[in-house]
């Protein structure tokens, strides 16, 4: 090859010839990096259950609250309840689901009513009236409150009802149920609050 | 023109094209940075914290957006903290301990949520380099583009006009060619 073809070779190089192996593969790289990041992140999002909602940290503290009671005798407040273990329900007259769990709250109230454990239960977006009848209808015998604004179930991040928390002696929040409760969860989940176990 | 002239028109091209992306994504972040006048009404007071809240019950709708009595319970429950001087961060504060992070319609700046923050600014910018580096090869790897007026057909050598990337061993093989093809005369 002469000097002066030598030197059109130079001036134009062949794309690949005139690469070097990392002005290739660099970019190669880079591309199935960010490919298999957004794959592996897929994949993650795919594991989830997008209807699944995170639920509270347990062990904060319980908030306080002093609501009128659906009956108009008084008031219940968690601070006259410290230093027992307390049941906090959440539920409502048009709410399906707190049909179900009815029998099971009624099993586990009697089984523990003489234990110390108090229940409450707080009508969620109900109207007094309709709630008292429904309380009636159900033989719920336990304290119920009207929670006026929703406030107490927005401090306790409640997305529906029904929604059940077990709160400590010391006022912490051990326990929380999405949903209808179950005799045997919900037995266990006071036990385990309660100090020294029942 | 000289390759010398190509090759600075197309370093002069890329950086009308660099320049340009950077206006533009400085455009994007001021506009991003300035967002909406300060709220002065209550109303809006309680909306500018409400479109940062994901209503519970809904499907992709704020607290602000929804007609969901909860959504509701929950701009008056904004609403009352506001009136009562509870500051806007606080008050977010507060739905994020009761809902979990969960509750805020954009993703927190910390932990694993951090790379859908960084992802697309670093993915722009990954482009506008991209894009910079693609240009200035084309310009250089194709004279064509960097002589728009230029008819190759008609820039045989020999002639004043013609490209000079051509060697001169090249030109000669060319000239050859062209003559025993009998389809051009030697001008002189």
């Amino acid at each position: 090859m002469s000097d002066a073809s030598s030197e059109a070779t130079a001036r134009h190089p062949t794309r690949l010839g005139g690469r070097s192996a990392a002005a290739v593969w660099i970019p190669v790289g880079i591309v199935v990096l960010i490919v298999a990041l957004l794959a592996a992140l897929f994949a993650f999002g795919l594991g989830r259950n997008p209807t699944v909602v995170q639920p509270v940290d347990l062990g904060k503290m319980a908030p306080g609250f002093q609501l009128a009671r659906l009956d108009g005798t008084g008031t219940v407040s968690l601070g006259s309840m410290r230093g027992q273990v307390v049941v906090l329900n959440f539920w409502a007259s048009w709410c399906a689901d707190c049909i179900v769990e009815n029998k099971a709250l009624q099993a586990v109230f009697d089984r523990y009513r003489d234990q110390g454990v108090q229940f409450v239960g707080v009508s969620f977006e109900d109207q007094s009236g309709t709630a008292r009848g429904f309380a009636k209808q159900m033989g719920m015998h336990w304290p119920l409150a009207s929670d006026p604004g929703t406030t107490t179930a927005i401090d306790y991040g409640v997305t529906g009802v029904p929604e059940t928390f077990v709160i400590s002696p010391d006022g912490h929040i051990v326990a929380k149920t999405i949903g209808p409760v179950t005799y045997p969860e919900l037995s266990e989940q006071i036990a385990n609050a309660i100090p020294g176990g029942a | 023109m000289s390759g010398e002239g190509r090759g600075a028109a197309g370093t002069a091209a890329a950086a009308v094209v660099g320049v340009a992306l950077v206006a533009a994504a400085a455009a994007i972040l001021v506009i991003a940075a300035r967002g909406a006048p300060a709220p002065t009404t209550l109303q809006e007071r309680v909306r500018a914290v409400a479109v940062g809240l994901r209503c519970p019950v809904c499907q992709d709708l704020s607290v602000a957006d929804s007609p969901a009595p909860l959504a509701q319970a929950m701009r008056a429950k904004i609403a009352t903290e506001l009136q009562a001087g509870t500051p806007p961060s606080a008050i977010r504060q507060q739905f994020v301990h009761a809902y979990g992070s969960w509750i805020l319609m954009a993703p927190p700046r910390h932990g694993l949520s951090l790379v859908v923050w960084i992802l697309p600014l670093a993915l722009a910018l990954a482009g506008c380099a991209l894009a910079v580096v693609a240009i200035r090869r084309w310009t250089r790897d194709r004279p064509g583009a960097a002589q728009p007026g230029a008819a190759p057909a008609e820039n045989l050598p020999g002639r004043p006009d013609a490209p000079d990337e051509l060697s001169s061993s090249d030109r000669r093989l060319l000239e050859r060619a062209v003559a025993a093809s009998g389809a051009w005369e030697e001008p002189e």
